[in-house]
């Protein structure tokens, strides 16, 4: 383990900038993230938070049937209830953006974890189906958005060269707190009925609490005061020390410093983007991840709810039918950290995108097959591989967008994609359910969302393909002005500046390589992959 | 086919009383043709059969009639054992055929019984069939029963023995039973049954002051009639919802399902609960349990959880304080001991550092 616990990040700088005359940072956290330590308590709690974020809202239709009867209501009212969750999760995500921008990870989580709490406790006192709406859906759905961003955020700031690792051990907490909170709650339902199941839920829902007290902040944002040790690098230092607690704790102070120079006009703009980084929207990457992950989620969940019914059609018996559920969630559970492993192999990571195209490809390529599955069978093969694929995408899904705009600006992209997704991701279900009511027949369901993913799959293939091309185009044309020192200087104080943007995201992808053998340099030689 | 069953009859049929031979013989005949047409044409033309039976019956013949649906109206001292009761005609001229049989000795493995459901006035028919591979046992002797009572009008074809009944009333449901007797006794059963209505075996749950629904549903089978009971102490109480209107609420949602809403639960509402369809042939019952808790049952558990959460809270933020305090002392150290090694580099000055190259 390296020894940076102890070593505060400003000595680490003074360290670099004596030893190499390149610009002082790898990747644009404006420090080296530990890559392990207590990082790996912060992917455990992460792994919580994602967790219940992910799996409560599948986990709450127990309570369905129930509650259907109590309010004599419809089903597709009580379904309400779950799709305003999700909504609100996804849809709280640039809030949730905003928030970690300006207090960083750990009270928005510990925030997050109160309100679901709060949510369901008032719930379990709800005496309409509209206040359980308000409760359940509005209040528990925003709590676990203020959950789930930050807890992904966290990742990038603790992990880079470990990064691909630590989000999938972080995002196979889902399957886990899946395969526990489904019996959990059958068993609750059946001891205390749905009141007092959605009080004692509130109580582990506060869990999220701990997950929170776990994400220490990391990069302190005041300098502390010592002894300079050399005067040479004193001024050097004291510059990288106002930058460094400009880029961790509030970024907030970065544009202040270019309001004083660039006054007036962008003021406005400036402060906007200070919490949500709209400029995001002319990055190259970001748009082409944007659009095809929008895509992809249009058939990204509709087969897993429609993977039990449609045993059942087929004459499979319901203890059959939610095995193969069972089946889904234990491949998931294994896929998504071997994923991490896999993508942070040196042969991946540079092309970790052209990764996750094409395991999105083959979720698609499953769900065209799946017609052709004929018995229980079959279906289980379906079942094995369709947990295969999802928790591959699954793993990659934050990584390769930290991977595309950097971790420094990842807090505001994951907002802005989540709430583009909300809209596919709340249809694409619906949709399928018209298909299959339409044609009485499932496999229009299957090809539809089998379809929409291997066009998605294909399109961030190639749109990755021009995208690297264009990286390196744009890296040997910085490559050639660093020639030049002068410009070296304006480009690394003008780091900040949203000018900057698309030759800064460089380092991140092509040359990771060279990145990576520049630390192994900084860091004591040790080769790690 | 039915000639053939006719004489078999004639021939299988245990005879007791040595007058009813001759008579028998006549009665066979017209036993067949009523057994044609209540065997196979459901809109019989009841009259003819009726008269019918009223001659069987002035000769006194002690014959049993299967067929019980045609002595409805007449009073017969000896007709059978059973009591026939009133029923109207139409409803016997209306109902379903259904045929069911089993086959003797059976596979190994499966019983040979068989559960029939009916739920409304029903023509059926009954046999059982003797294996092929047995079909060489001569002097067979079949009986069927009902109960303890012989059942005598067996229509017998090559393999097979049946009898034909008409139920239109619950005191006609039961077992009916084969028994073929040879070198082995061969035995079958048939269990006719109303629909069975299932309650749920967990309990329902629900809290004082709360509202408890219990939802009753009939598989396949619509009930004439639902009726809830509640047990208070040993005996079953039937629920009057017009009665207690703001405390029970019965709601027929649809034909085969049931829901009774309990309003302002207490701890007496606590107990078991029957839900009760109605059918033409008679009445099932499906059992609910409702258990009433009080707000401090959860209320523990998540009293235990939340302070789980805080201790786990604490002990997340000592620990970090405490590895600050670490970090910063170690920081500390460090620092002290590079200064001292700077003050001690620039007082030795150039002799340290000539000792270095010296060194190099």
């Amino acid at each position: 383990m390296y020894p940076l616990l102890c070593r505060t990040p400003q000595s680490g700088f003074s360290v670099k900038s004596r030893l190499t005359m390149s610009p002082p940072v790898p990747s644009d956290l404006g420090y080296v993230p530990p890559d392990g330590g207590w990082g790996w308590a912060v992917v455990f709690g992460a792994s919580i938070s994602v967790g219940f974020a992910y799996t409560f809202p599948k986990a709450f239709t127990i309570y369905f049937k129930e509650l259907q009867a109590v309010y004599s209501i419809s089903y597709s009212q009580i379904a309400w209830i779950t799709s305003i969750m999700c909504a609100t999760t996804y849809g709280g995500g640039p809030i949730s953006s905003i928030l970690v921008n300006r207090y960083g990870s750990r009270p928005v989580v510990i925030f997050g974890g109160l309100l679901c709490g709060i949510g369901m406790v008032s719930a379990a006192f709800c005496t309409s189906i509209l206040q359980l709406y308000i409760c359940v859906g509005f209040i528990t759905g925003f709590g676990l958005a203020l959950n789930l961003q930050p807890s992904v955020i966290i990742i990038g700031k603790y992990f880079l060269k470990r990064r691909p690792i630590a989000n999938g051990l972080a995002m196979a907490g889902s399957p886990v707190m899946l395969c526990t909170l489904a019996p959990l709650n059958q068993f609750l339902f059946d001891n205390f009925g749905w009141r007092g199941s959605f009080l004692i839920l509130g109580a582990i829902l506060l869990h999220c609490c701990v997950a929170g007290a776990l994400f220490r902040p990391i990069g302190a944002p005041t300098p502390p005061v010592k002894p300079q040790v050399t005067g040479k690098g004193k001024d050097a230092l004291k510059e990288e020390v106002t930058e460094d607690a400009m880029e961790m704790g509030s970024p907030t102070k970065v544009p202040m410093e270019d309001k004083v120079e660039e006054e007036g006009g962008k003021a406005c703009c400036e402060k906007i983007n200070q919490y949500l980084d709209f400029s995001l929207f002319k990055h190259r990457g970001f748009l082409i991840y944007l659009i095809g992950n929008v895509l992809m989620f249009l058939g990204f969940f509709a087969p897993i709810v429609f993977l039990a019914p449609y045993a059942k059609h087929i004459g499979i018996d319901e203890y059959s039918a939610a095995f193969l559920l069972s089946i889904l969630a234990i491949v998931d559970m294994i896929a998504r950290p071997t994923t991490g492993i896999i993508a942070n192999s040196k042969w991946v990571r540079p092309q970790i995108q052209y990764f996750f195209s094409f395991s999105i490809a083959f979720n698609g390529t499953c769900h065209l097959l799946c017609p052709l599955a004929s018995g229980y069978t079959g279906l289980v093969i379906y079942a094995i591989f369709f947990g295969l694929a999802f928790g591959m995408v699954c793993a990659m899904l934050f990584e390769t967008l930290m991977d595309l705009v950097g971790a420094a600006r990842f807090t505001s992209a994951v907002g802005l994609v989540t709430i583009a997704e909300c809209c596919t991701i709340l249809l694409g279900p619906p949709i399928g359910g018209t298909l299959i009511d339409t044609f009485g027949d499932y496999k229009y369901m299957f090809i539809k969302c089998g379809a929409v993913m291997v066009l998605a799959g294909t399109f961030l293939f190639i749109m990755n393909y021009y995208n690297y091309r264009m990286l390196a185009k744009e890296e040997k044309e910085r490559k050639a002005k660093e020639e030049n020192p002068k410009p070296v200087r304006t480009e690394n104080e003008g780091r900040n500046s949203w000018n900057k943007e698309t030759t800064r995201d460089g380092p991140e992808l092509e040359p990771l390589s060279k990145e990576q053998e520049g630390l192994k340099e900084e860091v004591n030689g040790i080769n790690e992959v | 086919m039915l000639a053939v069953k006719a004489t078999g009859c004639a021939r299988t049929e245990l005879q007791k009383d040595p007058t009813v031979t001759t008579q028998d013989a006549s009665h066979s005949q017209a036993n067949s043709l009523t057994k044609m047409q209540t065997g196979l044409n459901v809109s019989s033309p009841e009259p003819m059969t009726t008269t019918r039976t009223v001659n069987r019956q002035t000769q006194g013949s002690p014959s049993d009639h299967l067929t019980f649906g045609h002595n409805v109206s007449v009073p017969g001292p000896d007709l059978t054992t059973q009591e026939f009761k009133q029923e109207t005609k139409e409803h016997v001229s209306n109902a379903t055929f259904v045929e069911y049989e089993i086959l003797l000795p059976g596979v190994s493995g499966t019983s040979t019984e068989k559960n029939i459901t009916l739920d409304r006035a029903t023509r059926i028919e009954l046999s059982c069939r003797l294996d092929n591979k047995y079909s060489h046992l001569k002097s067979l002797q079949v009986t069927w029963k009902w109960g303890n009572e012989t059942l005598r009008h067996i229509n017998k074809t090559e393999n097979s023995w049946g009898i034909q009944l008409r139920i239109w009333d619950n005191s006609q449901l039961g077992s009916y039973s084969c028994t073929l007797k040879g070198e082995e006794e061969m035995h079958a059963v048939f269990h006719l049954q109303v629909p069975k209505i299932e309650g749920k075996e967990k309990p329902i749950v629900s809290y004082e002051g709360d509202t408890a629904v219990m939802i009753c549903k009939s598989y396949g089978y619509t009930p004439t009639a639902w009726t809830w009971y509640m047990t208070n102490g040993s005996e079953q109480v039937a629920i009057n919802d017009s009665l207690l209107a703001d405390k029970y609420v019965i709601n027929r949602v649809s034909a085969n399902v049931t829901h009774l809403k309990i309003l302002k639960l207490t701890k007496e509402d606590d107990g078991i609960y029957w839900c009760e369809a109605g059918f033409e042939l008679g009445k099932s019952k499906g059992k609910l349990k409702l258990k009433v808790l009080s707000l401090m049952v959860p209320l523990k558990p998540f009293l235990a959880i939340v302070a789980e959460v805080i201790v786990l809270v604490t002990v997340v933020f000592l620990y970090e304080i405490y590895s600050k305090k670490k970090e910063k002392c170690a920081a500390d150290e460090k620092e002290f001991d590079q200064i001292e090694q700077l003050k001690s580099e620039e007082s030795n000055g150039l002799e340290n550092s000539s000792t270095r190259h010296r060194k190099i």
